[in-house]
């Protein structure tokens, strides 16, 4: 029941008991029942009248006065369209713009995760003595167990990858199966959509799982197209046929959004890492937790000391907000771009309040009217904070009409890796409400100083201007001319981050990768190893794929290998012979066949490239790219030099396979140009390329460049892997341009929305300069006039509207370059590349000055046609 | 406005009307009918448009913080919501009393017979 009400009926019993009392005390006195009610009654008087009145107490009045102010407002509004048009213009693209940021903000940084309590998941990570933490620390499943033994822990479970291949459809496909363990479920706390999730019981005693998979909400579309017959169905995953056991709902996406989640198998032989995460039992610290843990991981690496750093280390928990939210890029610049839109929902205050004032100032004769007739002055201020807060509730509104437009834009505009896959942008209720918060504070930001002016005038000297309304005079201007300033300022600061954004973007662009992204497609095979157990049935299938690959139609060549294909590749020490071996550091080594450069458009820029039958025949020779040339000694030629690649000897426990006997060394027989290999913005880190029969991993990557669209070729590779062996997949396929486009989306992101909020909010500027030199122009209509009739001409009059834009726009001007430079030593740390130097504030200085320009023109061609005549029996 | 008149007789009316709430609250917490009985025995006048007109200055006075409400048992077991003196209203009795104290004061020595007169 509403409070309310249960207020209205207190009362009501009460005044029933008062009656009561009365009535009992004549019957007392020895009045006859019908006669002490009665008399009860009329002592009381009016029922209905005493309820009447306490509710008016309680409120109504307030309300009824809102609705007398609500509806005077909206009919000045109604009067003065082009200034409502104006002012909820402003509002909606501040409060829109805002609200559409929040809502990034919202689902990417303040609850990107369907998961209970998120912030209570902690992942551990250990770091050497001296160096930052730089990832999670990943354990075997031996130590995981050892793990969820510790008393600090309240659950614990593991993560792991497997490729899955799932066979018995028209082509086998792979998937990136997402291995949990038997507590995982339970730990991430998020109910499934039909049947049931991994239990602990799914994992046998032995550690043997049982045949059954989990859903993802997409798989479950694409694969039966959302029957809930799907329920019990089976999958065959590389050869074992799985039960489905349920579907999670959409928003789930815990390491994968589109594939399944399968039981973890428990063998403690297995070596391979899994990600472990934990919740800390109630009352327990982080830092008692990372001790416990410490302890456990001196005694693992004493027992294999090669998983640990070897000069001593520290345990580090990290909570699982800080890891996985939005990568650090993506917080920062959404960090940024929040403060930008700050500025731009000040500039629309500043306009509307800028508006507002010129409006009351107007109104200065009708307040001053109301006051001397007995207003009070609570009462009108009141009047007008309800005017301003109707209007921004009103632009708010449509700000949230704008929000919904523009966040499905944004959301195509957000570089997918960058943003967990369970964050969701909507406009929900949290996000309404901050709209909400937002758009009643706008109101009484504009309108509260307007209102404190103006309900102070002098009322002789307003009464006395006889009607002119021109009571706000020379003082109302200097805040006008004051907010036009700081709205200039503003939006310079805001132009100073977009020629920022632009720069670093254009920066981007402008950085030569080292090979051509146009028409090459990109397509992961992954060998099933049992099928494939030896180098040479690899080696086999990779020459024979690449081989029938060439000859397509449509195909100008083929490289098939691992690394070397955009971006990064294998790390591996390395020693070159002759030289002392250099301390820690690391080549990137690449495994390549003998169209490689040719495929990926990348020139050669000394010696020779590997022949078709070095490659075949996995000769040790090799490339370099020109920063591995630097490795040498200066003046050493490197071509015929020989340098050891321990990636070679193919490390215990990799997968992947090399010759019996195989030897590190190769001879380097030519130079390649540098390709981008450590991601697009980073420099060049030294790079090996080697004929990729050296060294078979069970995945392969193929790199075909075509002659039309790359995509048409997908069909025709596919094809050919399954004529090879049905039972081998194709895993993820891109092309090169599309590699190319996730490395650059966070600056173009970047880019785009500060470019559009700095538009915006130059617009809103433009419009504010635009109003205070049109009103000024006609409060000089007058003195132009004059100067008119004394023979000034036309030119002269428009330079003198121009200068009283110049004085304003200058201001503005240095005060807002002032400011970007301050901030600029901020923000230049950490999102954008370029500084801002003088050719970003020569740009905005540029921009600024045809935008006032363009603004100041209609006013000074208004003043510049005025008629002396007409103009000298103006009374204004 | 027309009604001004009416209304200021009415605030007048009102305003004596809390002041004895006030002033019969000083002494104890009373439920609505034992406020209504104390204040009949000291102004039957006040109280002349009837007991009800009681109810909405109980709830001007709770509006302004000068007393609060809280529900508890009437002298013949009858469960009834007690009124009772708050600070402010304590402090508000207090500046009234006095204010009206000096005004009284002020009246008696204007209207007081001249020396010598008559």
């Amino acid at each position: 029941m509403f409070w309310w009400r249960r207020r209205d009926q207190r009362l009501s019993a009460e005044i029933q008991d008062h009656i009561e009392f009365e009535t009992q005390q004549n019957i007392s006195a020895g009045a006859t029942p019908e006669e002490a009610r009665y008399q009860a009654l009329r002592k009381f008087g009016s029922v209905t009248l005493a309820r009447e009145q306490s509710r008016e107490i309680w409120g109504w009045l307030w309300l009824d006065r809102l609705g007398q102010d609500l509806r005077y407002a909206a009919r000045g509004f109604g009067r003065n369209p082009s200034f409502t048009a104006v002012a909820l213009l402003s509002l909606l693209l501040g409060i829109g713009a805002s609200t559409a940021l929040f809502s990034v903000v919202y689902g990417v940084l303040i609850e990107p995760y369907p998961y209970a309590k998120p912030n209570e998941i902690w992942a551990p990570a250990v770091a050497g003595l001296k160096e930052s933490v730089q990832g999670w620390h990943p354990y075997p499943r031996r130590e995981f167990v050892k793990i969820q033994k510790l008393p600090a822990f309240a659950a614990v479970m593991a993560t792991g990858v497997e490729e899955a291949r799932l066979s018995g459809g028209d082509y086998a496909e792979t998937f990136r199966g997402i291995l949990l363990s038997g507590s995982a479920f339970n730990f991430i706390g998020v109910a499934p959509l039909l049947g049931r999730t991994i239990q602990p019981f799914d994992i046998q005693p032995g550690g043997q799982p049982q045949p059954v998979v989990v859903l993802s909400y997409n798989f479950w579309q694409q694969r039966f197209n959302g029957d809930t017959d799907a329920l019990g169905k089976t999958l065959v995953l590389n050869d074992v046929p799985r039960t489905i056991i349920g579907v999670m709902p959409p928003r789930f996406g815990w390491y994968t959004s589109d594939s399944f989640w399968l039981p973890m198998p428990m063998d403690l032989a297995d070596e391979s890492p899994v990600n472990v995460i934990l919740r800390l039992r109630p009352g327990v610290t982080p830092q008692a937790a990372e001790q416990q843990l410490q302890a456990l991981n001196m005694r693992l690496a004493a027992a294999r000391p090669h998983n640990f750093p070897e000069t001593g280390f520290r345990t580090v928990l990290l909570n699982y907000m800080d890891i996985t939210a939005a990568s650090g890029d993506m917080t920062r610049s959404l960090r940024l771009l929040f403060a930008a839109v700050g500025f731009l929902l000040l500039i629309a205050c500043v306009n509307v309040a800028n508006l507002q004032l010129a409006r009351t100032t107007t109104r200065t004769r009708e307040i001053a009217v109301r006051l001397s007739i007995g207003a009070g002055r609570g009462r009108l201020i009141r009047q007008l904070l309800t005017e301003s807060l109707l209007l921004s509730l009103a632009g708010g509104a449509l700000g949230v009409l704008f929000a919904f437009g523009a966040v499905q834009v944004i959301a195509l505009l957000m570089p997918q890796n960058y943003v967990p896959n369970e964050a969701r942008i909507t406009i929900n209720s949290y996000v309404l409400l901050f709209s909400l918060a937002v758009s009643v504070l706008t109101g009484i930001l504009f309108g509260l100083a307007p209102a404190l002016r103006c309900s102070r005038p002098n009322l002789v000297e307003t009464l006395k201007d006889g009607g002119r309304g021109s009571g706000g005079g020379v003082r109302g201007q200097g805040i006008r001319s004051g907010l036009v300033v700081a709205e200039v300022a503003l939006s310079v600061i805001l132009l100073a981050g977009a020629s920022l954004a632009i720069r670093s973007f254009a920066g981007i662009l402008g950085i030569n990768p080292g090979f051509q992204p146009q028409h090459v497609l990109r397509v992961r095979v992954p060998l099933p190893r049992k099928l494939y157990p030896s180098l040479q049935q690899r080696n086999d299938f990779a020459a024979k794929l690449l081989e029938r690959v060439q000859h397509l139609p449509g195909v100008e060549s083929a490289a098939i290998g691992n690394g070397g294909i955009p971006f990064g590749g294998p790390e591996s020490s390395y020693s070159i012979e002759g030289e002392l071996q250099a301390e820690d550091k690391q080549v990137i080594a690449s495994l390549v066949s003998a169209d490689y450069l040719r495929t990926l458009g990348t020139p050669l820029k000394r010696g020779r490239t590997l022949t078709p039958s070095e490659v075949l025949h996995g000769d040790h020779f090799a490339l370099i790219n020109e920063t591995a040339a630097k490795l040498w000694p200066v003046g050493v030629d490197p071509i015929g030099k020989r340098i050891n690649v321990n990636l070679l000897k193919a490390p215990a426990g990799s997968s992947a396979l090399a010759p019996a006997g195989s030897t590190p060394a190769v001879t380097v027989v030519g130079v390649i140009a540098d390709t981008r290999n450590d991601g697009l913005r980073d420099a060049t880190l030294p790079g090996v390329f080697l004929p990729y029969t050296l060294l078979a991993p069970a995945e392969r990557t193929l790199a075909v460049r075509t002659y039309g669209e790359p995509g048409a070729l997908l069909n025709a590779v596919r094809l050919e892997v399954h004529n090879l062996d049905k039972d081998v997949p194709i895993g993820r396929a891109m092309t090169l341009e599309e590699v190319y486009g996730s490395e650059i989306a966070q600056p173009r992101f970047n880019m785009a929305l500060f470019s559009c909020f700095a538009a915006l909010g130059l617009a809103l500027a433009a419009v504010g300069v635009y109003s205070v030199i049109s009103y000024d122009v006609t409060q000089r209509m007058h003195e132009i006039g004059v100067r008119l009739a004394l023979g000034a001409n036309r030119a002269d009059v428009v330079a003198l509207v121009f200068r009283i834009v110049a004085r304003v726009v200058a201001l503005g001007l240095i005060l807002g370059l002032c400011g970007s430079a301050v901030l600029d030593r901020v923000i230049r740390l950490q999102v954008f590349a370029a500084p801002f130097d003088w050719s970003s504030a020569a740009g905005v200085i540029t921009v600024l000055c045809i935008t006032t320009i363009i603004a100041a023109l209609l006013p000074a061609r208004r003043a510049a046609r005025l008629d002396p005549v007409t103009a000298l029996r103006h009374e204004a | 406005m027309s009604t001004k008149d009416s209304t200021d007789r009415l605030e007048l009316l009102q305003g004596t009307l809390d002041l004895l709430i006030l002033q019969t609250l000083a002494r104890a917490s009373l439920h609505g009918h034992a406020i209504a009985q104390a204040i009949e025995r000291h102004s039957e006048d006040v109280l002349r448009v009837g007991h009800g007109s009681l109810y909405p200055a109980l709830q001007r006075l709770l509006k302004q913080g000068l007393i609060a409400a809280e529900d508890g048992v009437s002298e013949n077991n009858r469960a009834a919501r007690f009124y009772r003196l708050t600070p402010q209203g304590r402090k508000k009795l207090f500046v009234e009393t006095s204010k009206w104290r000096r005004l009284s004061a002020a009246i008696v020595r204007i209207l007081a017979p001249l020396p010598g007169g008559n």
